[in-house]
C-alpha cells in the first residue's frame, strides 16, 4: 500500500532503513496524530465494520509508531503508548492492532534468535510486514485461569504443535504471530515453548461476527502437526521470557483505553455548547473524565519509564493502571453517549462505536476480572500451605 | 468562524439547530456537501434539503443562539451522594475504627474492605494460643459477618485495596472502585522476610489466617521446630511452642535474645526462662538458606557453613508496612504511613491511618494499647466532634514469656547504659537515665 508519508520526497525509498533515524519523539507523535486525525478518523466506521486497515498500519509503521518501544529504537514504551492513544482516540480497533503488532515485535526482539531479529524484525518494526499475538490463552493459563490449548511434541530438530485457538487478531495470509504451546511430558505439560507461528502453514478459520471492531482480522487458528524449527523459536522454555516482558505487554495496552476515553471526552466536549445546559445534570462530566484521564496517563507514563522492572509491587501498579484504563474507558464512553443523546446513538456516530470499543478494552485479555484475579493473587502472602494463605488488606 | 462576511444586508449569519441530532447549520458555512454554498441563508434552503447527519428536513431546525459554556463547576467539592467512610483492614485497628465511629454516629455509611475474612480475634492471643491448646475457632471471637451486622456496616471480604486516588476520593480494589468521604487506613504491617528465605518453607505469624495454617501444620505429634529471629515475637512463639510440647530451636543473630531493647542481665533471665522450658537457643547465627530436604524436612543453612533440619520453620524476622498503596497515592511515608500525632491524619485529604501501619516521628508503633485511643481520635475528627487529640506515648512492653515475664517502660535508648536497681533470684529491676531523669525502666 502506498502511504502518504512514503510519498514525501525525503522518504522516497520505503525500504531504506534510515526511517528509524527520523523517529524522534516529537516526529513520531506528530505523524501519528496526523494519520489519526486524517485517514484513520475517516476510516474508523469502516474498520469497525470489517475493513482491515493494513494501509494505515503501514503509514503508522513508517512513522515509527510501531517500533519505538523496541530496545533497538530506545525502548520508548511511553511514546509507544502515546502513539497508540492518539490512534485509539480516532479508532479503538486500530489501537488494538497496534498493540498486537507492538507485542509481536517485542517477542521477536526479546527472543535473541538471530533468525527473528534481523530483516524480519526490521520490516515488522517499520510496518512493512505484519503480525500479531496469540497469547490470550497462555497468559490465562499461566495465571491459573484456564488450561493451555496448543500442545507440542518434541521431534527431531524441533517440535510439532497441534491445537486450536478460537480468536487471534492481526493475522492473515503471509502474516505471523507469537504463540505458546505446552510441551507434553509424562501425560502432562513439562514446560512451554514460544514460537513465531507462520499463518501460511496454519488453518485460518472464520470467526463468528463480533459486535464491533470487525476490522481487526481476527481468525480461529488451527494447527495440525505444525512443525516449529529452531529458526522460529522465540523462547524455550517460554516462562522466563514471559515473566520478563509481562509488565510491558500489559502496560502497552493502556494506550487503547486512554485513547478511547480521550475520544469519548472529545465527543462530550463537542456538544457542550449546544447541550451543556442539560448535560450539566449528568454524571461523569468532561472535567471529571479529563482530570482522571490526565492523572492516569501521567501514572502510566511514569510506569513506562521502567517497563522491565520485576518487583511484584511494580507489576501490581501496572495491572492497577491497566484495570483503571478499562474502567475509565467504559465510564467515559457511556457518558459520551449520554452527553450526545440520539446523535451519538446513530450507527454512524463515534460514541456508540466507542461504547463497543471500550467494552473490548475491558474484556480483551487481561480483562478487568483477570486483572483483579491476578492483583489479588500477587497481593497474597506466600505461606507454606496453600490452604492457609493470609494477607493484609 | 464563518469564512465570509454577509453582504446581503440581512445582518450577521445565523445558526439553526437540528432538533433531532444537534447539528448546527451555520449560514456562513453552508452545507457544500449537499450543494448549499457558504453564505446560503436558512430561508433560501430548498425544502427537500435534509440534515446531513440525521436526515430530517429543515422544518425540524430551529434558530440557535450560541450560549456561553456552562460554568466549570463540574467537580463539586461535596458530592450529592454520601459515600461515607471506607476503612481498609479488618484487624483490631480496622474494627476499632468502625466501633469508634458507630459509637458516635448510628447512620454514617461505613464500608470495611479486607483481604481476609474479617473475623474478629485478639491478636496478642496468637503468641500464647498453642500452649493453651486453643484452636482457630476458639480464637475467633466473632465472625466478620456478625460484627458487620452488629455495627451496621458493609463488609467486603477477600478484597484487596489496590489503588488510591486522593483527589478523586476513590479507592480501587480487586472487586470495585469505592468512593469515600473519609478513608481510614488500618491495613497493618507485613512480615519482612529476608529475600534469601523461601517464603513457601517458613511460616510467619502476623494474623489469624497464618496462625491457623501453622496450627494445622503442627497438628499431630510434637516435632522439631526452628524459630528464626529472637525478637519479641520469636521469643514468645518459642515459649508457646515449647509449652505445646515441641522441640524448639530459637535462632538469634546476636549472642542473647531480644538484644535491641534489653540489657544483658535481662536478656540472660529471658534466656534462662526459655531454656528452662527446653528451648535451645542458637545465638550469633544467621540463616542464609532454606531448602526442602529429601526427608521432607526443611534444611536451614547457616552463614557459618553449618546446617540443621526442622520439620517446621517459623520466621519472626520483623514487620514492615506495605508502602505501595500510599506511595502510589503520593502520601507521605517514612517506615510507615506518616500521620499527625494528635489527629492521626495522613498527608492526604480526609485520609486517616492507625495501628501497625502508621509511623509517628519516623517510628512505627506496633502495639495494641494505643489503637483504641487512636480510633477514638479519628472518629471524632471524621464526625467533627470535639476531641483533645490522641496523645502518643511509649507503650508499656510486656513480654508474654511466662517463663520469664518482662515489663519495659519508657523509651529505652539502644547502646545507652542500664543500671541495676534491684537484683534478687526472683526479680531484676533496671533503669536508664538521661540527664538525671529516668527515661526507661524494666522489671524482669
Amino acid at each position: 500500500m502506498t502511504s502518504a508519508l512514503a510519498l514525501r520526497p525525503t522518504e522516497t525509498s520505503a525500504s531504506a532503513p534510515a526511517d528509524a533515524g527520523h523517529w524522534s519523539d516529537e516526529a513520531v507523535l506528530a505523524a501519528t496524530t496526523a494519520i489519526a486525525e486524517g485517514p484513520l478518523a475517516g476510516a474508523a466506521g469502516a474498520i469497525d465494520h470489517g475493513t482491515y486497515p493494513l494501509d494505515i498500519l503501514g503509514q503508522l509503521g513508517a512513522a515509527g509508531a510501531l517500533g519505538v518501544h523496541l530496545d533497538r529504537h530506545g525502548a520508548r514504551v511511553g511514546l509507544s503508548i502515546a502513539a497508540m492513544q492518539a490512534a485509539s482516540r480516532a479508532c479503538g480497533a486500530t489501537g488494538f492492532l497496534m498493540w498486537c503488532h507492538d507485542v509481536c515485535g517485542l517477542y521477536m526482539e526479546q527472543s535473541g534468535n538471530p533468525a527473528l531479529t534481523g530483516t524480519l524484525l526490521a520490516d515488522h518494526a517499520a510496518g512493512r510486514s505484519f503480525g500479531g499475538t496469540a497469547l490470550s490463552n497462555p497468559m490465562k493459563a499461566f495465571a491459573g485461569i484456564e488450561p493451555i490449548l496448543l500442545r507440542a511434541q518434541r521431534v527431531a530438530g524441533g517440535y510439532r504443535v497441534s491445537g486450536m485457538l478460537p480468536w487471534v487478531s492481526h493475522i492473515g495470509p503471509g502474516q505471523y504471530c507469537g504463540a505458546i504451546a505446552g510441551v507434553e511430558a509424562d501425560g502432562g505439560i513439562g514446560h512451554e515453548i514460544m514460537f513465531l507461528l507462520r499463518c501460511d502453514r496454519a488453518e485460518l478459520r472464520r470467526c463468528p461476527e463480533f459486535s464491533g471492531m470487525e476490522g481487526t482480522s481476527t481468525w480461529g487458528l488451527r494447527l495440525d502437526d505444525y512443525f516449529v524449527g529452531q529458526d522460529d523459536i522465540i523462547a524455550d522454555p517460554a516462562r522466563p521470557l514471559i515473566g520478563r516482558i509481562r509488565g510491558a505487554f500489559i502496560m502497552l495496552q493502556c494506550g487503547m483505553g486512554l485513547g478511547v476515553a480521550e475520544g469519548s471526552l472529545d465527543s462530550m466536549l463537542a456538544v457542550e455548547e449546544t447541550l451543556g445546559h442539560v448535560n450539566q445534570f449528568l454524571d461523569n462530566r468532561p472535567a471529571e473524565i479529563a482530570a482522571e484521564l490526565a492523572e492516569l496517563r501521567a501514572r502510566v507514563m511514569r510506569l513506562a519509564e521502567t517497563p522491565y522492572e520485576g518487583a511484584t509491587d511494580y507489576l501490581i501498579d501496572v495491572l492497577d493502571a491497566r484495570a483503571q484504563t478499562s474502567e475509565l474507558a467504559l465510564r467515559a464512553s457511556q457518558s459520551a453517549l449520554l452527553h450526545q443523546g440520539a446523535r451519538g446513538y446513530m450507527m454512524s456516530a463515534a460514541p456508540q462505536r466507542r461504547i463497543r470499543e471500550a467494552h473490548f478494552v475491558a474484556i480483551v485479555t487481561p480483562a478487568i476480572k483477570h486483572l483483579r484475579w491476578e492483583m489479588a493473587r500477587l497481593s497474597r502472602e506466600v505461606l507454606p500451605a496453600a490452604s492457609a494463605q493470609g494477607a493484609v488488606a | 468562524m464563518s469564512p465570509l462576511e454577509p453582504t446581503d444586508g440581512l445582518g450577521p449569519w445565523k445558526q439553526f439547530l437540528c432538533r433531532a441530532c444537534g447539528l448546527i447549520y451555520d449560514e456562513g458555512e453552508g452545507d457544500p456537501d449537499s450543494g448549499l454554498e457558504p453564505g446560503t441563508r436558512f430561508a433560501d434552503i430548498p425544502d427537500d434539503w435534509a440534515c446531513p447527519i440525521c436526515g430530517v428536513t429543515k422544518t425540524d431546525f430551529e434558530p440557535y443562539q450560541r450560549r456561553a459554556a456552562v460554568a466549570p463547576a463540574a467537580v463539586p467539592a461535596i458530592r450529592q451522594r454520601r459515600p461515607g467512610v471506607v476503612i481498609v483492614g479488618a484487624g483490631l485497628a480496622g474494627w476499632s475504627a468502625a466501633e469508634a465511629i458507630r459509637a458516635e454516629d448510628a447512620s454514617l455509611p461505613i464500608t470495611l474492605v479486607t483481604a481476609c475474612s474479617g473475623d474478629v480475634y485478639h491478636k496478642p492471643e496468637l503468641s500464647v494460643a498453642l500452649g493453651r491448646g486453643l484452636s482457630p475457632e476458639m480464637l475467633r471471637r466473632e465472625s466478620g459477618t456478625e460484627a458487620a451486622a452488629r455495627l451496621g456496616l458493609t463488609l467486603m471480604t477477600d478484597t484487596v485495596a489496590i489503588g488510591l486516588s486522593p483527589e478523586r476520593r476513590s479507592l480501587r480494589t480487586t472487586r470495585i472502585t469505592l468512593h469515600y468521604t473519609h478513608l481510614v487506613l488500618a491495613h497493618g504491617a507485613r512480615s519482612a522476610l529476608p529475600g534469601n528465605l523461601d517464603p513457601s518453607l517458613c511460616w510467619r505469624v502476623n494474623d489469624l489466617a497464618a496462625w491457623s495454617g501453622m496450627h494445622a501444620d503442627l497438628a499431630g505429634a510434637p516435632r522439631n521446630v526452628a524459630v528464626i529471629g529472637a525478637g519479641m515475637v520469636g521469643c514468645e512463639l518459642a515459649e508457646d511452642l515449647a509449652r505445646a510440647g515441641h522441640a524448639v530451636t530459637l535462632i538469634g543473630a546476636e549472642s542473647l535474645p531480644l538484644p535491641e531493647i534489653l540489657p544483658e542481665p535481662a536478656s540472660r533471665r529471658l534466656l534462662a526462662g526459655l531454656e528452662g522450658l527446653g528451648v535451645t537457643f542458637r545465638g550469633n547465627t544467621l540463616v542464609s538458606t532454606l531448602t526442602r530436604a529429601a526427608n521432607g524436612e526443611v534444611a536451614l543453612g547457616f552463614a557459618d557453613g553449618t546446617a540443621m533440619e526442622a520439620k517446621t520453620v517459623i520466621a519472626a524476622t520483623g514487620l514492615a508496612t506495605p508502602s505501595r498503596l500510599v506511595r502510589g497515592a503520593g502520601l507521605a511515608f517514612d517506615r510507615g504511613i506518616v500521620v499527625d500525632q494528635a489527629t492521626l491524619r495522613t498527608s492526604g485529604p480526609d485520609i486517616y491511618a492507625l495501628g501497625d501501619c502508621i509511623s509517628i516521628a519516623g517510628q512505627p508503633c506496633r502495639f495494641i494499647e494505643p489503637i483504641g485511643r487512636q480510633a477514638e481520635a479519628i472518629a471524632c475528627a471524621i464526625l467533627g466532634r470535639d476531641h483533645p487529640g490522641y496523645a502518643h506515648s511509649a507503650p508499656v512492653i510486656r513480654l508474654k514469656t511466662r517463663s520469664a515475664p518482662i515489663e519495659l517502660h519508657g523509651r529505652p535508648v539502644a547502646g545507652a547504659a542500664w543500671a541495676i536497681t534491684e537484683q534478687t533470684e526472683n526479680r531484676l529491676a533496671m533503669e536508664q537515665r538521661h540527664e538525671g531523669q529516668v527515661t526507661a525502666w524494666l522489671a524482669a
